[in-house]
């Protein structure tokens, strides 16, 4: 009864997030440069004409009116048409279209970092301060050291020199996957690991674990039944939102495999100045962040009995 | 030696020791140095007894309990010495597979903590079924309905709705009760319980006490106590063993301990007790702190916090004087040599009231009391300090029938502590 | 003066006239002979104890006497005046800030780390003062054919080479470097002060809570660097408004940690002492809490330095960085990309990207390093 109550009670919080977020994110796309409006032919228009197309747009009506056409035509789904770079084509078309792309590659490399992470991160946790520990410890400093630049680079020359596979990916072909696909997964193997293996000394610490030891049970017995059990359920708060993010992309792996995701597109839209499609994207990424944590805090309701309706999750 | 063992197992209803420590020395390492928590201790546990290890924060007492199951923080080590039990040698224990045969089937442990000792994402159920079924080759539904009836046993009602639940919906004292049930599924012979009511109501306390009682007599279960409350003390023990800086001081009859202490560290223990303070006067401290354990400790460690110490204290070791076969105290003030002190008021009004219960009632002696590890079929009904103290006074030693003797009790002394006692100790009873 | 050592001086030393009084002693008895018949059973029964039961008392006296020779008869006095208010100290002395030091210094790799990030900080700034350097944006010429010297390979004159157009690497590259460096710190200084003020209101002034979790929430929910592509596009690309816009996202995180740190020492005994004691709330802070938070920030200001350092070479990646004019880090590295399908121009990404990954692994390492030391279940 509690759990739904404190279900209630946080979608309706995330209701209230969103609606302030859209919105500030809508005032602050306000002060955008104005020739994103107009296309690529800015400087064949003169002055009126442009006061006049910016009047026609609606931008130059106080904010509050502004604000309110906007939520208008959100609430009727309507997010504006691109103006450069598919003129006059729906952006949710566009992004779609992007977006399922980067989406198969999310997931796959999302699955690899689980499946790699999580048990490095045991292992490491089991044999704390010897050499696996030390090993994994380095390889997560070096990966979350080094600008992802660097070393996407490096597995590009020297992945493709060593495979001797094309440094492009081309649609079809599964052996051109597999260096984006190491290198979109490597940061997030890397974290997933550290986290577990956070979370699994946390858990190390506990009483319960010494009582589970006084009872009897081997330490492998103790590891897995309660403190990998234990330890796993706070990475699945972040899971939602990993799955959901999957779909913006990697800005890098796609412009250097020429990958044709989502990834670049924000920069693209930003960089020609396509404004309406900047807009539709970064209130799109805005509301899966909420949506992520949301469903993140939802789903631990549901895995973690002591979730109270209090707000934050105990312990 | 034998003879001791035999003597004093005869005290505590049975003969044999059932865990023998000798000369246990235990260090830590601790921000590069080393910490020796225990001094070279040696305790024998009697079958079916409830001994209690009484003693300050960081006197040793956790640190000697968790050597029986192999659970030393990672830092710590047993240095020398040895701790038998049913023929091995606990203290040469080095694997895993060798501790697992021992934790909870034979020793089992019930810890300070109830709200944080079970975990807090698998039901209370089904913990106590894991441990019914790492130490008893049962079905997995026969494990279920024995857990319910633990939890019935343990005192936790409506047990079948219970054992679906999860920790945090037990209250502390339910979850003391859950931990105990989950120790008494191991089916173990000795018991400890590791401060087991600190963190506690003091009326769940009472209520927690009385469940252990009833458990160790039901099972015959050997019970050791660790705690820093002389009440529960008490409340619960055959057998008290004061332990200071790693090392026992003085041992021995809960009576004995309570009505003729010996030893300087035992009278400012009893001293402290709240229910000795008068209104309007500080409560009794004991001035100082323990001794550094990073340092070897020279003679005898309570000396430099006692007012009254000798220069022998501060040179030499005391080793162990017997006061009876059942007592010993490790102070030079039982040297014959030593001059005659007399302890501190509140032990001293102490003594006077044990002398006196001794004169003014003749209660049978302690051997025609049924054996602890008697199965008694109605739950006793809960003592009271004040029968307590009838039964202390029953099994008064000969020492004390000497010491009322010699102390020509003075009237009135002893209800004056008869008020002050009962006042204070009533929350247990 | 305690109550227990009151007590004491209640107490008389009764002299040795019954000496064998109280019963059941064992030991050296001996010399007290002559005993009055009526203690016999006293007597006795001590006897008895000694040459039976009470093999323990005698046993342990014996092996007592093995180690040390048995206790002379002279010191069975008081030991007056020995009334020690502190017994021998507590335990050795307990800093966390010694401590953490100690742990942080007895791992060696990070104390190199440290000896080194702070070499190669000074060499950054000392560069250009040194004799021989050459300017990062002169273009050099030829003498002989008239030309630029164009991705000229590392040789004794250009030590790493020069790059497309006849710039000299080596020097463009601790200018990159100190540009970076620059952003990195200014960025940790203004994510430190506005993390550490803002986090300190958020968490002692229990009305604003509300208000700056509102804010939280809406900065939290925009992904950080969609949050600062946006507003460098707003406020249009150059190294000012990088250091705003990577502040500006930085100091949320910082400040909302530098609450709950708040939010848990608050309530902690000793503040409630204090405020009890009539402290004021300011006082508190900074008297009470911000000491308790001294390795948390330092932790988050090392880690906001590389991070600083990266974004900045992503920023410049997608175009919204510094000018190509200024050498960063972030646009050495863009050069050295765009000759990556020539293999012989390699060294033009691999000198940029060495840089950029020394420095991030050095900070990173210190800052993980320092927060392993400041952990106190470390301090074993």
């Amino acid at each position: 009864m509690d759990r739904i109550k404190y279900c209630a009670g946080r979608i309706l919080r995330a209701a209230v997030t969103m609606s302030i977020v859209l919105s500030a994110v809508f005032l602050l796309l306000r002060l955008l440069p104005t020739e994103g409006y107009f296309g690529e032919r800015t400087d064949a228009i003169s002055p009126q004409v442009r006061e006049q197309v910016l009047k026609e747009l609606g931008l130059r009506d106080p904010w509050y009116v502004q604000l309110g056409a906007f939520w208008s035509r959100l609430l009727r789904g309507d997010l504006g048409k691109s103006l450069v770079l598919r003129r006059g084509v729906d952006v949710m078309e566009i992004i779609s279209s992007k977006a399922a792309v980067s989406f198969r590659f999310g997931l796959a490399s999302l699955l690899i970092e689980k499946l790699a992470g999580i048990p490095m991160g045991v292992l490491m946790a089991r044999y704390r301060g010897r050499f696996f520990d030390r090993l994994g410890s380095g390889f997560v400093l070096l990966v979350s050291a080094i600008p992802g630049i660097v070393y996407y680079l490096l597995i590009q020359l020297g992945g493709s020199n060593l495979l001797g596979i094309g440094m492009l990916y081309t649609r079809g072909d599964i052996r051109t996957c597999i260096l984006p696909l190491i290198s979109l997964s490597l940061g997030g193997t890397a974290s997933t690991a550290m986290w577990m293996r956070r979370y699994m000394a946390d858990q190390m610490n506990m009483d319960y674990v010494r009582l589970a030891r006084a009872k009897g049970m081997t330490s492998g017995q103790v590891s897995f039944r309660h403190v990998l059990r234990n330890a796993i359920i706070p990475m699945a708060q972040s899971l939602p939102s990993s799955i959901m993010f999957t779909i913006s992309g990697s800005l890098y792996i796609e412009s250097l495999y020429s990958i044709p995701g989502m990834g670049g597109l924000l920069i693209t839209a930003i960089r020609r100045g396509d404004n309406p499609l900047v807009q539709a994207l970064v209130l799109l990424y805005s509301a899966m962040s909420i949506a992520g944590l949301l469903l993140g805090d939802l789903l631990m309701a549901m895995l973690d009995p002591r979730i109270r309706l209090a707000g934050e999750p105990a312990g | 030696m034998t003879e001791l063992v035999k003597v004093m197992g005869q005290e505590a209803g049975n003969a044999d020791p059932v865990l023998s420590v000798r000369d246990l020395v235990v260090k830590f390492r601790l921000r590069g140095r080393e910490l020796t928590a225990l001094r070279g201790l040696s305790l024998d546990v009697y079958r079916g007894e409830r001994l209690a290890i009484v003693g300050e924060s960081g006197s040793g007492k956790s640190v000697l309990t968790r050597t029986f199951l192999g659970l030393l923080e990672s830092n710590g080590r047993i240095d020398s010495g040895s701790i038998l039990y049913d023929g091995y040698d606990l203290a040469k224990f080095s694997r895993e597979r060798e501790w697992v045969k021992i934790r909870g089937g034979r020793i089992a442990m019930v810890f300070q903590d109830p709200m944080t000792a079970l975990n807090p994402l698998r039901t209370v159920g089904g913990q106590i079924r894991e441990a019914l079924l790492l130490h008893s080759r049962i079905s997995g539904a026969e494990a279920k309905r024995q857990a319910i009836r633990l939890l019935d046993d343990v005192g936790i009602p409506d047990a079948e709705r219970r054992y679906r639940q999860y920790p945090h919906e037990f209250s502390g004292g339910m979850r003391q009760r859950a931990v105990i049930a989950i120790a008494a599924a191991c089916t173990p012979e000795i018991l400890i319980c590791d401060e087991p009511t600190t963190a506690l109501d003091v009326t769940v306390q009472a209520q927690i006490l009385e469940l252990l009682r009833r458990l160790q007599s039901k099972y015959g279960l050997t019970v050791i106590f660790i705690t820093h409350d002389l009440g529960v003390v008490a409340e619960i023990a055959d057998r008290v063993a004061v332990m200071y800086a790693g090392d026992i001081v003085e041992l021995g009859s809960c009576r004995e301990i309570f009505f003729d202490p010996r030893h300087p560290y035992t009278w400012a223990l009893l001293s402290a007790m709240p229910q000795f303070g008068e209104r309007g006067k500080p409560l009794c401290a004991i001035p100082g702190t323990p001794p550094d354990l990073f340092a070897d400790v020279r003679g005898d460690a309570f000396a430099p916090r006692n007012p009254q110490a000798l220069a022998v204290d501060f040179q030499m070791r005391p080793p162990y004087f017997e006061v009876s076969p059942t007592h010993r105290a490790r102070t030079w003030l039982l040297d014959p040599r030593a001059p005659e002190l007399l302890p501190p008021e509140p032990v001293r009004r102490l003594q006077e009231a044990g002398a006196k219960y001794l004169l003014q009632n003749r209660i049978p002696d302690r051997e025609n009391r049924p054996a602890l590890h008697e199965k008694q079929e109605a739950p006793e009904p809960r003592k009271s300090f004040r029968n307590f103290r009838k039964e202390q006074a029953a099994q008064q030693s000969p020492v004390l029938e000497e010491a009322a003797r010699r102390l020509r009790l003075g009237e009135g002394a002893g209800n004056a502590l008869r008020r002050s006692l009962g006042g204070g100790l009533g929350q247990y009873g | 003066m305690s109550g227990f050592t009151e007590l004491h001086f209640q107490n008389r030393i009764l002299e040795r006239r019954m000496p064998d009084r109280r019963p059941g002693r064992t030991g050296a008895g001996q010399k007290q002979g002559g005993l009055p018949g009526k203690r016999e059973p006293a007597r006795q029964r001590r006897d008895a104890a000694e040459s039976t039961v009470s093999g323990r008392g005698a046993a342990q006296r014996r092996t007592a006497g093995k180690a040390e020779p048995s206790a002379p008869d002279e010191l069975f006095i008081p030991a007056g005046g020995s009334f020690a208010e502190d017994g021998s100290s507590g335990g050795p002395g307990y800093s966390y800030l010694k401590s953490t030091l100690r742990v942080f210094f007895s791992n060696r790799v990070s104390a190199a780390v440290l000896i080194f990030l702070m070499l190669l900080i000074a060499f950054t700034f000392l560069q250009p003062l040194l004799p021989g350097q050459k300017s990062p944006t002169e273009i050099f010429i030829n003498p002989e054919t008239g030309t630029q010297y164009r991705n000229v390979r590392p040789n004794a004159e250009f030590w790493f080479g020069t790059n497309s157009i006849g710039q000299d690497l080596w020097s463009r590259l601790w200018f990159g470097t100190r540009i970076s460096l620059f952003i990195g710190l200014c960025t940790a200084a203004v994510t430190a002060a506005a993390g550490i003020a803002l986090g300190c209101i958020w968490g002692c002034a229990r009305r604003w809570d509300k208000l700056f979790t509102e804010i939280y929430n809406v900065f939290d929910n925009i992904p950080y660097t969609i949050l600062r592509m946006l507003l460098i596009y707003i406020l249009r690309p150059g190294l000012p408004a990088m250091i705003f816009v990577m502040s500006l996202t930085g100091w949320v995180g910082m400040a909302k940690y530098i609450r709950n740190l708040i939010l848990i020492y608050r309530d902690r005994e000793f503040n409630m002492a204090s405020r009890c004691l009539g402290s004021s709330g300011i006082r508190i802070v900074l008297r009470n809490l911000l000491p308790q938070l001294i390795p948390v920030i330092m932790l988050n200001t090392a880690l906001a330095i590389p991070n600083a350092i990266g974004s900045e070479v992503f920023l410049t990646y997608i175009g919204l960085g510094l000018p190509v004019s200024v050498p960063s880090l972030g646009t050495l590295v863009n050069e050295g990309r765009s000759v990556v399908l020539a293999p012989a121009q390699r060294y033009q990404l691999f000198f940029p990207a060495l840089a950029v990954s020394a420095l991030t692994i050095a900070f990173y390492a210190l800052g993980n390093a320092f927060a392993d030391a400041s952990d106190p279940r470390n301090h074993r």
